[in-house]
């Protein structure tokens, strides 16, 4: 093979792919990144089996063909390229690139060698809005649980598509965020999956060169999902489980209430959290005559008292959060001013944004520390 | 006599075997070793009476039965030990300002700032109260340092005292073997050896170079112990760091099933104690010792920390499928909880299911 293209392109292609590659492989290929010539186009390509990424790039193709080069390394030299031309030649064996007055041969692994994609038998698909994906990918999967330890399916994000509505959703047992939107094209029945979040923390970070992306379920089992956007695709495969019932957790019913200025919140738990320490960062929020007093303390640090208007609704309450977690979800909210509701001390509260995300809906639910 | 801080450390004489010889009198003046019936056993205490053999605590039975054929083996009664230990503390507790347990049978007392008569005296009332109550005799070691108590302790064994009086701690040290000093073991000894320092007073001699070429960082700290100067306080109530149980397999394991269902009973003993010094982790660990010895783990942390046992158990069992045994045999498997917080977690669930948020 053989081609010409800008440095910038391949190395923002390179660097992206690199990320995928999973630094502690034993299969030598999967160390690599595929680079494929062919029709006025360089695809790149990276895998670590579960989750692959796909960028392609404008390019003149001297001799169509592909090459397979060590990812880390490769894309560490395009970073220190300079804005120019690039010449590539592959072999099986051999990379050689030619850039300026510089010339450099890289080790390479035969690409027939390197893992093929998924079969192409597609399931159902879906087009959405880009920013709509992004914004819902950015407002749920913090919540997933990254503890290996309790398995795939918490530590994935649901996705459950009917019609022409997605709903999002993702929880470690202790918090939960839901986010629901429209589709610009939807399926006909409705379909589940359960998506690794480090997948969609790919596709909110490479997929925004288009309007749209279109996801389709791959493979006769539906067992993959794949993200477009433009020239980039994102392909991983989906964590076969149960999802835990979520809208069970969810009360249909709240008593109070309490609407707050959502950066004053976010700054009086953090420094209240300060204080509170400990790994279980216990905050008290006791709600009254339209105050909510923050407080914290420990024997180590002191103690910590804030007090912040609000517009409360219901009766008096005190209730212990996390700040940890209570803060993550506040730094999701955009809008100015928050809603919580509750029911009590011991039962989950529902945190929601007063104005809602363009076409979107963010639904918060924060299981309390028992005091 | 000028009044200075005094510790004393005390050690129960060959503990197990004194209880047994204790409570059977036909055992008396015979040598004894209590140990396991376990094909694998080791000797946990041997008696007096077995030392001259050479059966000594960790040597494996069956060779302690090839050292000395006439040995008696009596198996351990950990509940009857933990019930004595108890006894003894409650006694040191009346008669000392601070009590750091090291073991069952073994600790630090803090006397405060008083004579060193004043210091012997209590430390011989002590012994004679332990005798009484639990008619085991005890050794014990007075001095200004915690290093030299504990040295002193062992060299008067069994059924002694030894004080070393203030000032005289360096001329004490001196003659002994550089390996009796805190912190320098069998590797750093056979180091120190090469360049001819065999004896304590030899580390007290080094100049600022030579401790900084031998030991590093920590040189002056080991020069300042081998002069005597050890100003370690009793540290009562040791915080509790991690919690363990493990167990040696009396034949090497290949079936991972039999290896989960010892993480489950080990879950099980974990949780007892993590209960009773109420205590929640978030950090679980299995310890693996392959057929070989090779001696290896595998940990993970908890987003919220538990003593549920189902969610330790299934932290266990993850980090046993990391080890990626393949069927290699095991010869001890332990599991380890770390990172505590005090009491009961405090983060409420969503899910009640056990599937989802053990």
């Amino acid at each position: 093979m053989k081609f010409t293209c800008n440095t910038k392109d391949i190395a923002s292609a390179v660097g992206a792919a690199s990320k995928v590659v999973n630094a502690h492989t034993t299969v030598p290929i999967l160390s690599n990144v595929l680079l494929q010539a062919e029709n006025g186009k360089i695809a790149v390509r990276a895998t670590d089996l579960e989750l692959t990424l796909e960028h392609a790039f404008p390019a003149e193709i001297g001799e169509p063909g592909s090459v397979t080069v060590p990812a880390k390394l490769f894309s560490s030299y395009l970073g220190n390229l300079p804005a120019g031309l690039l010449e590539l030649n592959g072999t099986p064996t051999r990379a050689s690139v030619k850039c300026e007055r510089s010339n450099y041969d890289f080790h390479a692994l035969p690409a027939d060698e390197y893992p093929p994609l998924p079969a192409a038998t597609k399931g159902s698909h879906f087009t959405i809005g880009a920013k709509r994906f992004r914004d819902g990918i950015d407002a749920t999967i913090f919540a997933a649980s990254s503890e290996e330890a309790r398995g795939a399916v918490l530590m994935g994000t649901l996705l459950e598509i009917e019609g022409n509505n997605m709903t999002m959703v993702a929880t470690d047992g202790y918090r939960l965020a839901k986010y629901t939107t429209t589709l610009d094209d939807g399926i006909g029945g409705a379909e589940k999956y359960i998506v690794p979040s480090r997948a969609l923390a790919e596709a909110s970070r490479n997929l925004g060169g288009a309007d749209q992306i279109a996801v389709s379920a791959l493979g006769a089992q539906s067992n993959q999902l794949q993200m477009t956007a433009g020239d980039t695709s994102i392909t991983v495969r989906l964590v076969d489980g149960q999802y835990p019932n979520y809208n069970q957790v969810i009360p249909a019913k709240f008593d109070r209430s309490l609407t707050v200025n959502t950066q004053a919140f976010i700054g009086s738990l953090r420094r209240a959290e300060l204080v509170a320490g400990d790994r279980a960062s216990m905050v008290k929020l006791a709600v009254s005559n339209q105050t909510l007093i923050v407080t914290a303390s420990s024997d180590v640090s002191g103690n910590a008292y804030e007090e912040l208007e609000v517009e409360q609704t219901g009766e008096d309450l005190t209730i212990a959060f996390n700040a940890r977690y209570l803060v993550e979800i506040l730094n999701h909210i955009k809008s100015a001013q928050t809603v919580i509701e509750f029911l009590g001390p011991l039962s989950p509260a529902a945190i929601r944004p007063v104005e809602p995300l363009e076409g979107g809906q963010q639904l918060y639910v924060l299981m309390p520390l028992r005091q | 006599m000028k009044p200075a801080r005094f510790i004393a450390h005390f050690d129960i004489d060959a503990f197990y075997a004194s209880v047994a010889i204790r409570d059977d009198p036909s055992l008396a003046g015979k040598p004894v070793a209590i140990a396991g019936s376990h094909r694998r056993s080791v000797v946990l205490t041997a008696s007096y009476e077995a030392r001259p053999y050479g059966v000594r605590s960790a040597i494996p039975l069956y060779r302690a039965r090839e050292l000395c054929p006439q040995l008696v083996v009596v198996p351990p009664d950990m509940p009857k030990y933990k019930s004595v230990s108890r006894d003894v503390f409650a006694i040191f507790e009346q008669h000392a300002d601070a009590v750091e347990g090291l073991s069952m049978d073994e600790a630090f007392l803090d006397f405060g700032e008083t004579t060193l008569d004043d210091a012997v005296e209590r430390a011989q009332s002590i012994r004679a109260a332990v005798l009484e109550s639990t008619k085991l005799t005890l050794s014990a070691g007075v001095a200004t340092g915690k290093l030299i108590a504990k040295i002193a302790s062992d060299r008067c064994k069994p059924n002694g005292l030894l004080a070393v009086a203030p000032g005289d701690e360096e001329s004490f040290l001196a003659p002994l073997p550089a390996k009796s000093l805190w912190g320098i073991g069998p590797k750093t000894a056979a180091r120190l050896e090469t360049f001819g320092i065999t004896t304590i007073a030899q580390i007290a001699a080094l100049d600022d170079d030579a401790l900084r070429n031998l030991f590093g960082s920590w040189g002056r700290d080991v020069r300042e112990l081998a002069r005597g100067i050890d100003n370690r306080a009793v540290e009562p109530d040791r915080e509790t760091k991690s919690i363990s149980s493990e167990e040696t397999f009396e034949y090497d394991v290949r079936d991972e099933k039999q290896l989960i269902a010892a993480l489950r009973e080990q879950t099980r003993d974990v949780v007892a104690k993590m209960e009773r010094e109420n205590l929640s982790a978030s950090t679980v660990g299995v310890k693996i010792k392959r057929a070989n010895f090779a001696v290896f783990g595998r940990q993970t942390h908890l987003e919220e920390p538990t003593r549920d046992p189902r969610r330790i158990f299934r932290a266990a069992v993850y980090c046993l499928q990391r080890a990626h045994l393949n069927g290699a045999p095991v010869r001890l498997i332990g599991l380890r909880v770390a990172s505590f917080t005090q009491g009961e977690p405090k983060q409420l669930s969503l899910f009640i299911s056990p599937t989802v948020s053990p």
